[in-house]
């Protein structure tokens, strides 16, 4: 729900268990308590997709019998593999641009485990247009950070599971060229196209590849993808990492985005998510502003985590049982 | 598990069979003990293990999954 700065105060001061989004000079008058934030000043409320300073988004988290909140750095991020409750979920919230966020990017996928626990978030960002950092806040302690990331553990009640699930508009065509990257990396400047060696950003000009659409790859039918933040002197670079041995292609192009993504809503019928968070590019191509999407409300994100870091996609998280 | 999901599970993961879980952490292990097959072949009980673990982990997914994957 987006509300008041003098609302939020109210429910931190009554002790509740929360989780806000907001841009910087309205979490920075918070008071202490069992919070933790990011900021942004975009939004999906209830009555749509909104731009506000004005306005906080608060999640009362009323489902868990119990919490914690820590911070890492990027040295010791993977602790949160071990530091989470057993029968819980684990909400992180990591700065946009920061070494711990680009180490969670590259290495989650290996980290052995992380599958075993559910691990929900988002990367905090900025206003786009007006520029500034991206924070993260631990408001148990009244910390802010621009390059830690800030976890909360919540314990569920017996027999509760936490589904993380997403909403992603995008899909391959299997007849394309397979595209395979060398390394884990956040920039490329070669790839090899169904096993030839080629320049990434050469390809990517010489076909004419709008790089609005993402490269995509097939996880057993789950298609998770990597938006391209620029092309610039011969390299190409990423919002989140590719990785070595994943076959990827290019997105096959979608004709009304706005449209695709409220079919691909509708098609999800989640009845109940706890937490929602939106990619800034679904907001921007699928032109959100003002539109609604129930029942997905949450702040609009630089980043989405779903166990790993995820690009232009809706993640979100239902109770189960 | 019972005998035949845990057969009709190893053919998923060899490939030759296809399953999609509406669960994205199912999915993602797939691809994952998918991959770690085809680096070892023999590894078969270790990938069986971690999707044990799993499953005892989620039984919704399990539930749900297992009687699909016996099912295919």
């Amino acid at each position: 729900m987006l509300i008041t700065l003098e609302e939020t105060v109210k429910l931190i001061n009554e002790g509740k268990i929360l989780h806000i989004a907001a841009d910087d000079q309205l979490l920075a008058q918070l008071p202490k308590g069992n919070w933790i934030g990011g900021t942004t000043p975009y939004f999906i409320g209830s009555d749509g997709g909104v731009f506000t300073k004005d306005l906080l988004y608060v999640d009362e988290i009323g489902f868990a019998e119990d919490f914690r909140v820590s911070c890492y750095g990027k040295y010791n991020i993977f602790q949160v593999v071990e530091e989470c409750f057993d029968n819980g979920m684990t909400l992180l919230i990591m700065p946009y641009g920061s070494a711990v966020a680009a180490k969670y990017a590259k290495e989650a996928p290996d980290v052995e485990e992380l599958l075993l626990h559910p691990t929900l978030g988002w990367i905090s960002g900025l206003d786009l247009d007006k520029g500034g950092e991206a924070r993260v806040y631990d408001g148990t302690s009244g910390e802010s950070y621009t390059d830690r990331a800030v976890a909360m553990y919540l314990r569920l009640p017996e027999g509760k599971s936490a589904m993380i699930n997403m909403i992603n508009i995008f899909t391959d065509d299997k007849t394309d060229p397979v595209i395979r990257f060398y390394d884990n990396e956040l920039a490329v400047t070669k790839c090899s196209v169904n096993g030839q060696e080629v320049n990434f950003a050469e390809y990517i000009e010489k076909k004419g590849i709008n790089t609005k659409m993402p490269l995509v790859a097939d996880y057993n039918g789950s298609y998770i993808n990597t938006s391209v933040k620029g092309v610039e002197n011969g390299t190409v670079s990423f919002y989140a990492p590719v990785f070595r041995n994943v076959d990827y292609r290019f997105a096959t192009a979608v004709g009304d985005y706005a449209a695709e993504f409220t079919a691909r809503i509708d098609a999800a019928a989640a009845h109940d998510p706890v937490f929602s968070f939106n990619c800034i590019l679904n907001y921007l191509y699928g032109s959100l502003y003002g539109k609604k999407i129930p029942p997905y409300t949450g702040p609009v994100t630089f980043g989405e985590i779903a166990y790993q870091l995820l690009n232009q996609t809706l993640v979100y998280c239902e109770i189960m049982g | 598990m019972d005998t035949q999901a845990q057969e009709k599970l190893e053919k998923v993961l060899r490939g030759e069979l296809r399953y999609t879980s509406g669960n994205l952490a199912f999915n993602i292990l797939i691809t994952k003990m998918q991959k770690k097959l085809q680096a070892d072949p023999g590894g078969m009980d270790s990938c069986m293990n971690e999707i044990e673990l799993f499953l005892a982990k989620y039984p919704i997914v399990a539930k749900v999954d297992l009687a699909n994957i016996a099912a295919l």
